[in-house]
């Protein structure tokens, strides 16, 4: 990376330096969503650091702004999106740039898209337009980041298709999407999203779309390409099942907001907010004699008609009168590196 | 490709042979024949007409015989290049067309230029800027374009003509150029005189193309594959051509051989009351003669056009679109 190409594109001084052993720090990131009938608040105030090589997970029901999250760290909101206030504070070329205020669009962005940070969705068919070859795509992005010649980019494309364990890569780079099979389609598209082995990789609901054949295939690639590239991943996901099998930490969130972060361990044997103990107790269980789902009580409130204070206090089985529908609990640590946004467990000592 | 491009054009065969069947037998339709309206009109001039006359005029056309022999008759001279004796024109139908055939064509295929090379581009930026001004005032005049009936438009371009210029007598050609060899003096006064026309017959093409390239691009945007193309750093400009535009045009670009019929048809009008000497105007006065040759031919002639028109945009998208040429 050339250093004309950053110098244009740098916010002024006031950015943060982050510590070499941390990748990527989000601070207090709110994303709102305008419209005709209003402002809706996708993500409200979320915080979380992951370090090279880490694997994080951010699990919570639709619409409660996982996906926006990771969309506002790519830049890539749709139109009526807006980054309103926070840092996203990332680690590129020893210099620590502020995503939050960098131009969408511009030079710097289009760098980090593909090249430092890739993503990864849910509909492997259509991560591919379905008009040129899978290897035409792949190595358009290896030529938009390096400066290699067609040759080797190809070669890199076809090395890249092997590792994500195409079966024929010398014929399948060649090859469209409507000639491959729904599991060569995910490892195909893992293979453009890693074609530029990126720093760290979000993956979006990747195993939502797809038969648990092959979500235990991806799991088990996603595992194997991140030992081997070392590389940081973003989990989104709704299933708890995902995030127990791939993670390391884990960050809950409602309604766009963090509601519990902690590592896997405590979230699945400590769960201590009341939305993570419903999430955790409407999985079935597969215990002799006993077959009954427990679902949160109520639905997830329209975006227009946001409850005050503690946003999940209307489903909450421990509502507290006249403390949680008016205040907005703060994160709190109740453990080392588990943190709960409630006030069952304190919280008080920081309101105003 | 070759096996589809060689299967379709043998397919064009059968086609062609309905097409001449009922365009013949609609044509015969009507009661009466060239000879009676022939004799009506004499008689409405109060001459008197000779039966023996009549006769011998519906024997040395074959109008006795049975409508499949006068089928057959016509079809097999069809086939060999002989298309006939005008009864009206009183000159071989080859010769007529020939002489209108190139108007119609240069008018069509302007119009069909103009309709792409305005059309296209409007579409696109109506898409990439949709619910703005420019998007709503695009949306607007094409509303207007697709309602407004080409005659119409041809009669108001005639009339803005005749108060800018004092002359009323468009044409293709300048005077001077009007029986000159092909020079190229003679295209730049082609061109100078073929834009209203061809503007006029493109109208009703133009707005439906912008309302469809509209459709289809803002069909595409918001896709996965123009997302990811957008998240492994993919510029901007690639990202509208490259990726949803290359896809949204695929019906459009299926679409051309249909829109060649649309065009001859609203030319036929255009042309009529704009007085150009194209196949039009010789084709109502056929129809209104019953000259049946001449009518048929036409039809024939057009028919060939449109299937061939429809083939060249199944090669096209074959070409542009791997789907379908995995699938011929």
């Amino acid at each position: 990376m050339s250093n004309t190409l950053q110098a244009g594109a740098l916010p002024p001084t006031r950015t943060p330096t982050l510590s070499a052993d941390t990748l990527l720090s989000v601070r207090n990131l709110q994303t709102h969503f305008f419209s005709r009938e209003g402002a809706v608040k996708a993500v409200d105030g979320v915080s979380f650091d992951i370090k090279p090589g880490e694997i994080l997970g951010i699990a919570g029901e639709s619409g409660c702004g996982k996906s926006v999250t990771s969309q506002s760290i790519m830049r890539i909101l749709p139109k009526n999106g807006k980054i309103v206030g926070g840092e996203i504070l990332f680690n590129h070329a020893n210099q620590t740039i502020d995503l939050a205020t960098t131009e969408p669009e511009g030079r710097l962005m289009r760098a980090i898209r593909g090249k430092e940070i890739a993503m990864i969705f849910q509909e492997p068919m259509t991560a591919f337009s379905p008009v040129y070859t899978i290897g035409n795509q792949i190595i358009e992005t290896i030529r938009i980041h390096q400066p290699v010649s067609k040759g080797e980019a190809r070669e890199q494309a076809i090395e890249m298709l092997h590792r994500v364990g195409m079966p024929n890569p010398g014929r399948n780079i060649d090859q469209y999407t409507f000639n491959l099979s729904g599991g060569m389609r995910q490892r195909a598209m893992v293979a453009l999203a890693l074609s530029c082995r990126p720093k760290l990789l979000i993956a979006d609901e990747p195993t939502t779309a797809v038969d648990v054949t092959i979500q235990a295939q991806i799991l088990k690639l996603l595992r194997e390409i991140q030992a081997d590239l070392g590389m940081a991943i973003i989990m989104i996901t709704h299933d708890l099942g995902v995030i127990a099998e791939l993670t390391e930490r884990v960050m809950i969130m409602y309604l766009g907001k963090e509601v519990e972060y902690g590592t896997v361990a405590d979230l699945f044997h400590r769960p201590q907010h009341p939305y993570t103990r419903g999430l955790l107790a409407s999985i079935p269980k597969m215990e002799p004699g006993r077959v009954a789902i427990n679902p949160i009580e109520g639905s997830v409130p329209s975006p227009y008609a946001m409850p005050a204070g503690c946003k999940f206090h209307p489903r909450c089985p421990d509502f507290i009168a006249g403390v949680c529908e008016r205040h907005d609990p703060p994160l709190t640590e109740i453990a080392p590196g588990h943190q709960v946004s409630c006030y069952l467990y304190g919280g008080w000592e920081v309101q105003p | 490709m070759l096996f589809f491009i060689v299967r379709r054009l043998l397919l064009m065969v059968p086609t062609l042979i309905i097409i001449s069947i009922v365009g013949f037998v609609i044509i015969q339709a009507p009661p009466g024949d060239f000879v009676s309206s022939y004799i009506a009109g004499l008689e409405a001039q109060g001459d008197l007409v000779d039966p023996e006359l009549m006769d011998s005029l519906r024997a040395r056309y074959g109008l006795g015989e049975p409508v499949y022999a006068q089928y057959w008759r016509w079809v097999s001279s069809f086939a060999q290049g002989n298309l006939g004796y005008s009864m009206s024109l009183r000159q071989p139908v080859t010769e007529i067309i020939q002489e209108r055939l190139a108007s119609s064509v240069t008018i069509s295929l302007f119009s069909l230029i103009l309709v792409y090379l305005i059309g296209l581009p409007i579409g696109i930026l109506s898409a990439t800027k949709q619910y703005t001004a420019v998007d709503y005032a695009f949306t607007v005049i094409g509303f207007l374009g697709v309602a407004t009936p080409s005659f119409l438009l041809a009669l108001v371009g005639l009339w803005l003509m005749f108060l800018w210029t004092g002359n009323a007598a468009l044409g293709l050609y300048s005077a001077e150029f009007q029986n000159a060899p092909f020079s190229l003096a003679k295209v730049l006064d082609l061109l100078r005189h073929i834009w209203l026309p061809a503007l006029i017959v493109g109208t009703a093409g133009t707005a439906e193309l912008i309302r469809t390239m509209r459709a289809n691009l803002l069909d595409e945007l918001p896709k996965q594959y123009v997302t990811m193309a957008r998240a492994r750093g993919v510029g901007p400009i690639k990202l509208l051509y490259k990726y949803p535009l290359r896809i949204a045009i695929n019906p459009v670009i299926s679409t051309i051989g249909y829109t060649l019929p649309a065009l001859v048809e609203g030319e036929l009008l255009v042309s009529l009351v704009l007085g150009l000497p194209t196949l039009a105007p010789i084709l109502l006065r056929s129809l209104l003669l019953q000259d049946m040759f001449l009518a048929t031919s036409i039809i024939m002639v057009l028919a060939i056009l449109v299937v061939i028109g429809t083939l060249l945009s199944d090669i096209l998208l074959a070409i542009v679109d791997p789907r379908i040429r995995g699938s011929i």
